[in-house]
């Protein structure tokens, strides 16, 4: 805890003087530092796995293990989708790190595609690791250059909060449609990660929010569950079920407590008197 | 050659001195006129249209539910949803919410305004104040929402069905049914997605939206005298010619409304019965077919929209002395659809269609077509009945249904007190009386 102590002080002094302007009577900014201080322990948790879990994925990538590279591939993305609206603060490693062939003008045959979907295609639609190693060595040098980057950002409060409402965007965008993970049906292993970083902010906020509003933390925390209790009926092993196993129930169940929750939790920053 | 004047449609003043001044050589500024107004230092190409309809206004409460025998405005939609309420208890809670946001978005009026850290109450798209535009939204329920999930099967009404496949159908599952169905009609499109959006915003744990498909009928000119007529079509023919009147309420109440003695589940008393349809039409195919072929087609003269023995759109056609169908041959599209033989007077709809232009198909064609919407006291009498007669016809080789269902439309709300679907959950005991 000692060594950590000098960054945390660091990023207090920034986080207070940018709040000066923007506290609102209810919520005093310095409730706010303890909450973001957890929540930049807790990213770079992630990214210490993601870390890990890019360099194995990569590794059987480049020794041509499809097998491996498969089941790995995953389990890897869960840490990144956990996190993603604090990797999206950096645009250019974001698109590197996740695009898909949507982005690109010629699609998967684009030479500028790249990153985890750009193997995802090679690995299931072809069912080949050819070709993929400059993909792979470039996805674990953007992964360690975002890790260093969050590592020097100081976190802002209103980032942090919006990222909660952020996540469940992205699922309600293109988690809940299986457009993000097309070639190996993975979405609902990126839909738990979004889900899991989602409820990690709230869960962090939600003893400043429990004073104002009850009820609604109440409703966020019970749509959470429901998502919870609809997701968990697709775990395997320590996996999920493909996207096409999604029964088309469990998906409008899914749907409507993630559009809930992405409208309720676009309230959070605004309860907190955050801009 | 017509006198462009009288085609001229009527501007607002303003509008007109400004044309005026583009036409006196381009240069807005103040000078060149003298007592020229001050808005035309303010001309922008973003300026927006203007419009002196915005305040018209449909009531809401009634018996029977608005946007049906309305006289139909330019722009409409049809939106489908799921209905993921999980109790009955919970379908009471959206039907009350909806029609509060009904009663709202068709009324006008100012949205709250909230603190500007929180995300907007109202979309915003028709400005800081909903103004009603004539909007309708009209409220329907498809056979779906009979099913297991709330209790309602026992009362669902009679001759309501999942829509299945014609003959000529190519249904896309994706562009087909729902729990419940909503119908927006408007003067301009963008009142109907405010309601749209607005309505989504609201109550996004209780509907999910299924599929849309927004519409629009040209306008035409007022001209003193003469009868109004039925809108065009996307193959340039008038589209609803002898549609039953809504001005003849005996026959609204035969064909249209369902009857306290119906055969009908009491709850369903002064609903009706939906029939959507999204009809693509071949246009590039129908542009180059010969104009008395797709006169013989549909059985009337394209520029005047009347039967093939008449002059005008509202003469009816009369096929007493035309028995091998010289004059309106027998496989018409209006003659299959009405034959006008005995007892088919049981099978009038009441149309009140849009036509519908989307994208581009990938043979790089284009993708319109009609927005067919029909309101009738028996399903089965009436659409059903009608589009069996037009299997096999001519007409089929330019038109291609691929969505839509089919929905009871639901009583009327009375007042403040009352909200859509109440006599059907008060019926089906999801609802007390007095709530």
């Amino acid at each position: 805890m000692t060594l950590r102590l000098p960054l945390m002080a660091a990023a207090l002094a920034v986080v207070i003087g940018s709040l000066a302007q923007t506290a609102r009577a209810a919520v005093a900014p310095m409730d706010l530092v303890g909450p973001v201080s957890e929540y930049k322990l807790y990213v770079s948790e992630k990214l210490q796995k993601l870390v890990a879990d890019t360099k194995a994925f990569t590794d059987a990538v480049k020794a041509g293990d499809i097998e491996k590279a498969k089941a790995l591939f995953a389990p890897a993305r869960m840490s990144y989708e956990a996190i993603e609206p604090v990797a999206e603060l950096f645009s250019d490693l974001d698109v590197s790190i996740d695009s898909r062939a949507d982005d690109y003008e010629q699609g998967e045959q684009d030479p500028v595609f790249p990153g985890f979907h750009r193997i995802e295609y090679g690995l299931w639609a072809q069912n080949s690791a050819a070709g993929l190693g400059p993909v792979a060595d470039k996805l674990m040098a953007d992964v360690n250059e975002l890790d260093k980057r969050i590592a020097e950002l100081t976190f802002p409060p209103e980032k942090v909060v919006g990222g909660a409402a952020a996540l469940m965007e992205e699922v309600a965008a293109t988690k809940i449609s299986g457009e993000e993970d097309r070639y190996s049906h993975t979405d609902l292993w990126d839909f738990q990660g979004n889900f899991d970083g989602s409820r990690k902010i709230f869960e962090l906020f939600r003893p400043l929010v429990e004073k104002e509003d009850p009820a609604f933390v109440e409703k966020v925390e019970a749509n959470f569950a429901t998502l919870d209790k609809t997701l968990s009926k697709y775990k395997t092993g320590d996996g999920f079920e493909t996207y096409d196993k999604l029964t088309d129930a469990d998906r409008k169940v899914l749907a409507g407590a993630v559009n809930t929750l992405a409208e309720d939790l676009s309230q959070l920053r605004g309860k907190l008197g955050l801009n | 050659m017509k006198d462009r004047k009288s085609n001229e449609p009527t501007l607002p003043s303003r509008r007109r001195v400004l044309i005026g001044l583009g036409a006196a050589g381009g240069a807005f500024t103040g000078s060149l006129v003298a007592g020229a107004p001050a808005q035309a230092d303010n001309e922008s190409v973003t300026n927006a249209p203007v419009s002196d309809k915005t305040l018209e206004r449909q009531p809401f409460y009634g018996l029977r539910q608005a946007g049906i025998v309305t006289p139909r405005p330019a722009a409409g939609m049809v939106a489908s949803f799921d209905v993921l309420a999980k109790t009955p208890t919970d379908l009471v809670r959206m039907f009350q919410t909806l029609t509060e946001e009904i009663a709202f978005l068709t009324q006008g009026g100012e949205p709250p305004q909230l603190d500007p850290k929180l995300p907007p109450s109202d979309n915003g798209i028709l400005g800081p104040v909903v103004t009603p535009d004539n909007l309708t939204i009209t409220a329907s329920v498809g056979a779906s929402l009979f099913d297991e999930r709330y209790g309602l099967k026992p009362y669902k009404p009679a001759r309501l069905v999942r829509m299945a496949s014609f003959r000529n159908d190519a249904l896309e599952p994706s562009l087909c049914h729902g729990d419940l169905s909503l119908q927006f009609s408007s003067n301009t499109p963008d009142t109907n997605i405010h309601a749209l959006r607005a309505i989504v915003k609201r109550l996004p744990d209780l509907l999910l939206l299924r599929w849309k498909q927004e519409g629009s009928v040209p306008p035409i000119p007022v001209k003193p005298g003469v009868p109004p007529g039925s809108a065009r079509n996307f193959l340039g023919f008038r589209d609803g010619s002898a549609n039953p009147s809504p001005h003849d309420a005996n026959l609204m109440e035969r064909i249209v409304w369902v009857q306290p003695d119906s055969d009908e589940p009491g709850w369903a008393t002064h609903g009706t019965y939906q029939a959507v349809r999204i009809i693509r039409n071949f246009v590039e195919r129908w542009d180059r077919t010969p104009l008395q072929e797709q006169q013989a087609i549909i059985g009337r003269h394209k520029a005047t929209g009347a039967p093939m023995q008449g002059t005008t759109e509202h003469d009816l056609p009369d096929y007493t002395n035309d028995p091998e169908g010289k004059i309106t041959p027998l496989d018409a599209h209006i003659r299959l659809a009405n034959p006008r033989s005995h007892g088919s007077e049981a099978n009038l709809i009441l149309r009140r269609p849009f036509n519908y232009s989307n994208g581009v198909t990938k043979s790089g064609q284009l993708d319109q077509g009609l927005l067919f919407i029909a309101y009738q006291s028996d399903l089965e009498k009436g659409f059903i009945t009608v589009q069996k007669r037009l299997e096999g016809e001519p007409l089929e080789e330019y038109i291609k249904p691929v969505g839509g269902g089919f929905f009871f439309t639901l009583p009327g709300v009375a007042n403040e007190r009352d909200f859509l679907g109440r006599t059907l959950l008060e019926a089906a005991g999801a609802a007390q009386p007095g709530n």
